[in-house]
């Protein structure tokens, strides 16, 4: 068979169980837990450098900061945020089901999270139609009359490009799980080999956190003013 | 227990295991994409050559003679990108770390094999889209990419160049994941990590830094293309952005970037010292413990490239502070090489000696580090030549010595051919040479106050600018001499069997070229120390002459 | 069938935590606490946050060396974040122009 072949033919479970550069499926998982970690932390650090960029903004005009986060869309915002939080919940249980060897109900899960993940981003390019309709999107349609509107722009910059880059991630879960799903159904997920379905969940209660933080900065602030 | 008998090469290596060009673009073996890599960083480092060479002959005339100073911009921009994330950074990590870490700890390979080939093609995705923008214009920004100029000036490729070296980034995290899992979960039965080589120490410790630092120069990055394309202000003072803050961004990852060229260029001259000195490495955790010290500190010195940008006087100096702390376990590190040189049977082959340039060049680069430490000297040396002859030293003097170093030392088990020693020492000597007639003069030029970046100079800076150049190009022949002999050697060379240098590493223990999986068996580490060269004489055919 | 890390009891009341600490930071926003809202905002993300990582993500449960990797991360954050703001924070502590 030819070189490309081999490189794109199924694997069964015993082959993806245990590769050859591991002694033992153990030491496969736990390696395959510490590098996904570590990638994680990577986006703790891409986050982060945008956290620090709003908070240095933010220091310089707090009130302006206040006055934009006033603009947010508090209802659909708070829904968004404990619509995740289910999520992550319908993730951890999909992780439950993958250690007990339950494939009905792991799927079941993983289609719930992927549900609850399509409909945050509904709610989400909701709120975004509603900001373009409030002329609150710089760069297409950006009105504001107040004296910090140089400021209140820029709070408005950093929501675009923060929930933004949170809301490409989530398409990226999202098509993390579809694989997951489809590997579920072809029978590769077992109680001995589920790490896939682990490192898939701690993918997505990390963009979980990523929104519980964007929440607290963006639309908390000017909530006392509305 | 080495198998074969020296005369006799193997028979069946990583080189022949598979055939044919599928072989080597699908490969998952660590060995392959190490060469893979080698030939791409070559590539580039020839390419940003070529850029500093135009830059040199154009310096040669105090007036714009060559290029315009537009294209003078250009060309100092893309020499800097290209030879820093296309070369220096990928350079010993991608080539010899990929080679070498995984047969050092006695693994069949790294922890994510797969992840190691993607690695090298998001690598050349990244260059791709980068040599569009050479070809479509080219960047003129600097390396730097300072605001607002490349967000809200620069008519050039700026988008572009930035996106390249964005995804380039993403080739630097999967590394770094690699080898720190490598590292934690893959080393052999009874390699603990006092065991260990230095260069596994100071690979790991350069991974530290992919992992932490690069993310924040890939989200600096997409910020600069967002202004740019949907002109939003950022780092616009009309909306009240803040220029300087993109500097901090930046710097955040650009200085310990440098750690990520150095650390690895002092993994290889840890290994060349012992063994060359036949001697163990002098105060082995000490310099353990400073690899990663110099990883941690890195991170908290950015603010020294910043000190005339307008940041406060306590920030700066709290920056300047720890710049000088930073600079202890380098010095640790030259103390320990030298230690280790006394009283060691030393030998001067070819890798001996790109190591010792590397300790004299790095030192001085270092040291004048110290200079621009000080926020006063920096105030009047900054942004001229003192600056660009101070990170050459160490950058070229210091890794790319280093890195040609490595290749010649590891070049028999990589090959399983001797390089033409004659030949290789005048080609060092060359390269010794060379560097230093072009960069001593930069130091003379910035303390007289020449500035960096500019095409057209006053007139009494010419002479110094000559020497330069000159220089330049005899370290040039000095840069392709191996390039012939080590290709030439790879089909003609005498064969070297598995440990011609009698060292005492893993990756030594095995043959010349190793086989696919590195060793025939899983080795089981039975010596008690690093770099165990009294346990392991008798083994190595070590003589004792003192 | 090999014993799951987490319960599914200790899941849910993970949850209904995050649900509630959601309600907390919602209806304390609403009052004015002047320049403590944004902080104490963001105490409240980090407890969730704990949680998540903690029970969801399994943090509490996994070995040493994970933990070690969290901790890197979130200290490299706030190194990042500190010496920037630092900067900031104290620009215009001299009385010399600039500075």
């Amino acid at each position: 068979m030819s070189k490309l072949d081999s490189v794109f033919e199924a694997k069964s479970p015993r082959q993806l169980e245990l590769r050859e550069q591991f002694s033992t499926p153990d030491h496969q998982r736990e390696t395959a837990m510490v590098g996904m970690w570590i990638f994680l932390i990577t986006e703790v650090l891409l986050f982060g450098a945008l956290f620090t960029a709003f908070t240095v903004y933010r220091l310089s005009d707090p009130q302006a900061f206040d006055l934009g986060s006033k603009d947010m869309e508090i209802v659909l915002g708070s829904v968004n945020t404990a619509v995740l939080i289910c999520s992550s919940f319908t993730m951890a249980l999909s992780v439950y089901f993958a250690e007990t060897g339950n494939q009905k109900m792991l799927m079941l899960f993983l289609i719930v999270t992927m549900f609850i993940g399509a409909v945050f981003l509904a709610i989400k390019f909701t709120e975004y139609h509603a900001h373009y309709l409030d002329h609150k999107v710089p760069a297409f349609w950006f009105e504001e009359s107040s004296p910090h509107a140089a400021q209140i722009e820029m709070f408005f910059v950093f929501y675009f490009v923060m929930t933004g880059l949170h809301a490409l991630h989530m398409m990226i879960g999202l098509g993390v799980l579809t694989v997951l799903l489809f590997r579920t159904a072809i029978g590769s997920i077992t109680t001995e080999y589920h790490t896939p379905i682990e490192v898939g969940g701690l993918y997505w209660h990390f963009i979980d956190i990523v929104w519980i933080y964007l929440y607290a900065i963006f639309y908390i602030p000017g909530l006392h003013l509305k | 227990m080495i198998e074969e008998a020296v005369d006799r090469p193997p028979t069946k290596t990583y080189l022949n295991a598979e055939v044919g060009i599928w072989s080597w673009l699908l490969t998952t073996d660590h060995k392959r994409i190490g060469i893979l890599y080698t030939i791409s960083i070559t590539f580039f480092f020839f390419l940003g050559g070529f850029f500093a060479l135009l830059m040199r002959l154009e310096l040669v005339q105090p007036r714009n003679w060559l290029v315009s100073a537009e294209t003078y911009n250009k060309l100092f921009s893309m020499h800097g990108i290209i030879m820093v994330w296309f070369f220096l950074i990928p350079s010993i990590p991608n080539t010899l770390g990929n080679f070498v870490l995984p047969m050092a700890v006695g693994a069949k390979d790294l922890a994510f094999p797969k992840l190691n080939l993607a690695s090298w093609y998001v690598f050349m995705l990244g260059a791709a889209v980068t040599i569009y923008a050479i070809f479509r214009g080219g960047v003129d920004t600097g390396w730097t990419f300072y605001t607002p100029f490349s967000t809200a000036s620069s008519t050039t490729y700026v988008t572009a160049a930035a996106m390249g070296i964005f995804i380039n980034g993403f080739s630097s995290i999967m590394t770094g994941i690699n080898f720190i899992a490598t590292v934690h979960r893959m080393r052999a039965p009874g390699l603990t990590w006092y065991k260990l080589p230095i260069f596994v120490w100071s690979h790991y410790a350069t991974s530290m830094i992919f992992v932490l630092a690069t993310p924040v120069l890939a989200v600096t990055l997409l910020m600069v293309a967002v202004e740019r394309i949907f002109k939003v202000g950022i780092f616009d003072p009309a909306l009240g952005g803040d220029p300087v803050l993109f500097q901090h961004l930046f710097w955040f990852y650009s200085h310990p970037a440098v750690y990520i060229m150095v650390l690895p260029a002092m993994a290889v001259v840890s290994e060349i010292v012992p063994t060359f000195s036949r001697k163990p490495l002098f105060g082995y955790k000490a310099v353990c413990w400073a690899s990663i010290g110099l990883a941690t500190l890195g991170f908290l010195v950015w603010g020294h490239h910043m000190f005339v940008a307008g940041m406060s006087v306590y920030s700066a100096m709290t920056f300047s502070l720890f710049s000088y702390f930073v600079a202890i376990p380098s010095a640790i590190k030259v103390f320990n090489w030298t230690a280790t040189m006394h009283r060691g049977a030393v030998s001067w082959d070819t890798p001996m000696l790109y190591a010792i340039g590397f300790i004299g060049l790095f030192t001085i680069g270092g040291m004048t580090g110290l200079f621009l430490a000080a926020i006063g000297l920096d105030v009047h040396v900054t942004d001229t030549y003192f600056v660009i002859a101070h990170f050459h030293y160490i950058m070229v003097g210091g890794t790319v010595m280093a890195f040609l170093g490595g290749v010649h030392y590891w070049w028999p088990k990589i090959s399983g051919k001797l390089y033409p020693e004659a030949l290789a020492k005048l080609s060092a000597l060359t390269v010794f040479l060379g560097f230093n007639l072009t960069f001593f003069p930069q130091f003379v030029l910035g303390y007289l106050g020449m500035p960096r970046r500019y095409a057209a100079y006053p007139e009494e800076f010419q002479f110094l600018n000559i020497l330069s150049t000159a220089g330049a190009s005899i370290l040039g022949v000095g840069y392709i001499l191996p390039l012939v002999y080590l290709l030439w050697s790879w089909k003609y060379g005498r064969d070297a069997g598995p440990n011609p240098w009698k060292s005492t590493g893993l990756e030594w223990q095995t043959s010349s070229p190793p086989p696919k999986h590195n060793f025939e068996k899983t080795p089981v580490v039975t010596t008690t120390v690093p770099y165990p060269y009294e346990e392991m004489k008798e083994e190595l055919g070590l003589v004792q002459t003192r | 069938m090999k014993e799951p890390v987490v319960s599914i009891r200790t899941y849910t009341l993970t949850w209904l935590a995050l649900l509630a600490l959601a309600l907390a930071t919602t209806l304390i926003g609403l009052l004015d606490l002047g320049p403590f809202s944004m902080g104490i905002a963001i105490l409240i993300a980090t407890a969730k946050a704990a949680l998540v990582v903690a029970f969801f993500m399994h943090g509490r449960y996994e070995s040493k060396l994970v933990r070690v990797i969290i901790a890197a991360g979130v200290i490299w954050f706030l190194i990042m974040i500190s010496n920037t703001l630092g900067d900031y924070i104290t620009r215009g502590w001299l009385p010399f122009p600039g500075k």
